[in-house]
């Protein structure tokens, strides 16, 4: 079949030699599968095909399109690159496919094909400050880019999260988040919306943590992730603060079909999420002239 | 490149031949219906190059209403999974293209083919494929290609076009293909008085245009300014978008509409099949997510997407020409009257008044 594996003898092959699963999934075993927060499951997996594992590489913030045997595809944040962080996926049951998804076991097949989309723009963020706001699942998408931030902690400032769930139940990665924060500079702000048995947290909205955690403007980029309403208050906040519309990044989700600019599925206005895309700046996303 | 003059009889004979080697699809008339259908041909005699402009546009041919893209089998008891491309690829001669299909051909090859990826399905029943156009003599009732410089003549993309004139057909090479068929016959040779003839031809045909058509011309670049720059009001769109009916005839019937859904279904074998079909942006879930987020509900947002793609400088880009290729089967189709044009005259209207 016609994916590249390698011999970059097919018309998709990308200058670097890494070449995407363009048209046929590649089959991938899921090993494990972790329950994360309520209808939240993380599934990981490696390839069956070990050339296929070595030479997939994902830049943080691309996605991948996963297919479900028998119930369908669909496009998933960012998972890590294998070589920095087992594969996985964090998937919410939410449509016809990642129910089929959420009823499958350990020993399963997938199907994936990718990676795709453009990724955060960390080459030129070397430097500066770098605060991830998530809400709730939003911070799926993020993952990928804390990892990939951690790992090279040199090349920037202050790394801040803040993070805001519903309930403490709802707060995704604990454990991980756990590892993150004995980095050394990793400064973690976590809330819930309303009062828990139990919790000693902070409680309230994420936007609120922006001067609980004293977040630096100048010289800093935001990654925002999470619901509208909590993007629109965040975003209001930073702008406020006087945090130019470059620097606050975010990711946009679209019904995907193929993942490769075809099926026109993602368009908005006159941009393609899954090839402009995933990853905008502020200001890219308010003049795409549409409802996000 | 070289040009011949050819009798009727021997362009039979061109397409005879090739039937050996390709699947040989051209317009051909039901005898029922009187309906034009660009189909594979049985028989030589069946092609009919005088019919008018086919219901509907080749690109069927190229990218069908429905294909399979992928089969597989999961077994579920032994977590085992086998795959299978279903797709194939076969030498084709797309006999007799109107100048607008071939343009549409062209905006498509460019679009699945010239971008970011390639389009593997496209591609593989795209590579083997023969293109001869054919001019057009007179204009049908709803052809206003004049407006998009689309036609009533080819001028580039094909590998033989053909014109009928007093002598026969004139034959013009257009790609080293073309010229490969035409060294291996004992073609004759056009003289320059054939040249000014077409020419005379396709100036004929022009004229004949109805004034409506003509008479967009210099619209339909004003409009694509309007509509780029988000000039248009929100109240055109919203009159606009009032009179769709969301049926996707308008489309369906698009040269250059290129949407695509996909599904994977499963066969009675316990077999699946991945399932790639023409969708249309004026449909209401063409956008919505799961979890029901629809960021297009209302039609109007849904109907602009299409003018934005027919009518844009961005899009455009990626086509290296209009996205409407004139042929106005859209005008023919819609039940809600707001095809192409009419949608260039509603806007039209809103800059002059
Ligand atoms: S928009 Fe209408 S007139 Fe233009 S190419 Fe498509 S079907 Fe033909
Ligand atoms: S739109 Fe132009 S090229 Fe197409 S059939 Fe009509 S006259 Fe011919
Ligand atoms: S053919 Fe007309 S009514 Fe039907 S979807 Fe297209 S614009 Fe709407």
């Amino acid at each position: 079949m016609s994916n590249c594996h390698g011999s970059h003898a097919h018309g998709n092959c990308k200058p670097t030699g890494l070449c995407p699963i363009v048209t046929f999934p590649e089959v991938v075993n899921i090993d494990e599968i972790r329950d994360e927060a309520p209808e939240v499951k993380t599934f990981y997996m490696s390839f069956l095909n070990k050339d296929v594992e070595r030479e997939f590489r994902i830049k943080s913030g691309q996605f991948i399109m996963c297919t479900v045997f028998g119930a369908g595809e669909f496009a998933v944040s960012l998972p890590p690159s294998p070589e920095n962080d087992r594969f996985h996926i964090s998937v919410r049951a939410v449509g016809k496919v990642t129910h089929a998804l959420h009823a499958l076991k350990p020993g399963d097949k997938l199907g994936v094909r990718g990676p795709f989309g453009n990724g955060f723009p960390f080459e030129e963020i070397k430097g500066k400050n770098i605060i991830y706001v998530a809400g709730g699942i939003g911070l799926i998408p993020l993952r990928s880019s804390i990892v990939h931030a951690l790992q090279h902690r040199e090349d920037f400032g202050r790394i801040i999260l803040l993070y805001g769930a519903r309930s403490s139940r709802d707060l995704m990665y604990q454990p991980d988040i756990q590892i993150w924060k004995q980095n050394a500079g990793f400064e973690t702000f976590i809330t819930i919306d309303r009062p828990e048995a139990g919790w000693d947290g902070e409680v309230g909205y994420v936007h609120q943590l922006i001067d609980k955690a004293n977040v630096p403007i100048d010289n800093s980029v935001a990654f925002v992730c999470g619901p509208p309403v909590m993007f629109n208050s965040v975003i209001g906040e930073f702008l406020k603060r006087g945090m130019s519309e470059d620097a606050i990044v975010s990711t946009l989700e679209r019904q995907m079909k193929c993942g490769i600019g075809k099926c026109q599925h993602c368009a908005i206005g006159r941009t393609l999420v899954c090839t402009d895309g995933p990853v905008y700046t502020y200001r890219q996303i308010k003049t795409l002239g549409e409802q996000i | 490149m070289s040009m011949y003059i050819l009798s009727s009889h021997e362009i039979k004979q061109l397409a005879e031949e090739l039937r050996a080697s390709h699947d040989v699809y051209g317009p051909q008339v039901d005898p029922q219906t009187q309906q034009v259908f660009f189909d594979q041909l049985g028989d030589v005699d069946a092609l009919n190059l005088e019919a008018p402009i086919p219901s509907m546009p080749v690109k069927e041919i190229l990218f069908p209403q429905m294909e399979q893209v992928l089969k597989y089998k999961y077994d579920a008891e032994t977590q085992n999974v086998e795959m299978a491309k279903p797709y194939v690829e076969k030498p084709k001669v797309l006999f007799g293209l109107r100048p607008c299909d071939l343009s549409g051909i062209q905006v498509l090859d460019r679009f699945f083919l010239g971008q970011e990826f390639v389009d593997d399905v496209y591609l593989t029943h795209r590579r083997q494929c023969l293109l001869i156009s054919n001019t057009c003599l007179n204009p049908f009732p709803q052809c206003f290609c004049v407006c998009t410089h689309s036609g009533p003549d080819a001028d580039e993309g094909y590998d033989l076009d053909l014109t009928k004139l007093q002598d026969g057909y004139l034959v013009k090479v257009g790609s080293e293909k073309g010229q490969a068929l035409a060294d291996a016959h004992d073609w004759k040779p056009a003289q320059a008085h054939h040249l000014s003839e077409q020419k005379a031809v396709v100036d004929r045909c022009i004229d004949l245009f109805p004034e409506m058509a003509t008479d967009n011309k210099a619209w339909v670049a004003r409009v694509m300014n309007r509509i780029t720059t988000g000039f248009v009001k929100s109240e055109t769109w919203e009159y606009i978008g009032d009179q769709c009916f969301e049926c996707g005839a308008c489309s369906f019937v698009c040269p250059t509409c290129s949407c695509f859904n996909v599904e994977d279904a499963r066969m009675c074998d316990g077999e699946c099949e991945r399932l790639r079909t023409h969708d249309s942006c004026s449909f209401e879930g063409y956008a919505r997510m799961a979890g029901d987020h629809n960021p297009r509900q209302p039609v109007e947002d849904r109907r602009n997407k299409r003018f934005f793609c027919k009518l844009s400088y961005p899009q455009s880009k990626k086509y290296l020409r209009p996205g409407c290729v004139g042929c106005g089967r859209c005008q023919w189709v819609c039940p809600g009257d707001i095809g192409l044009p009419n949608v260039v005259q509603y806007i039209r209207r809103e800059i002059t008044e």
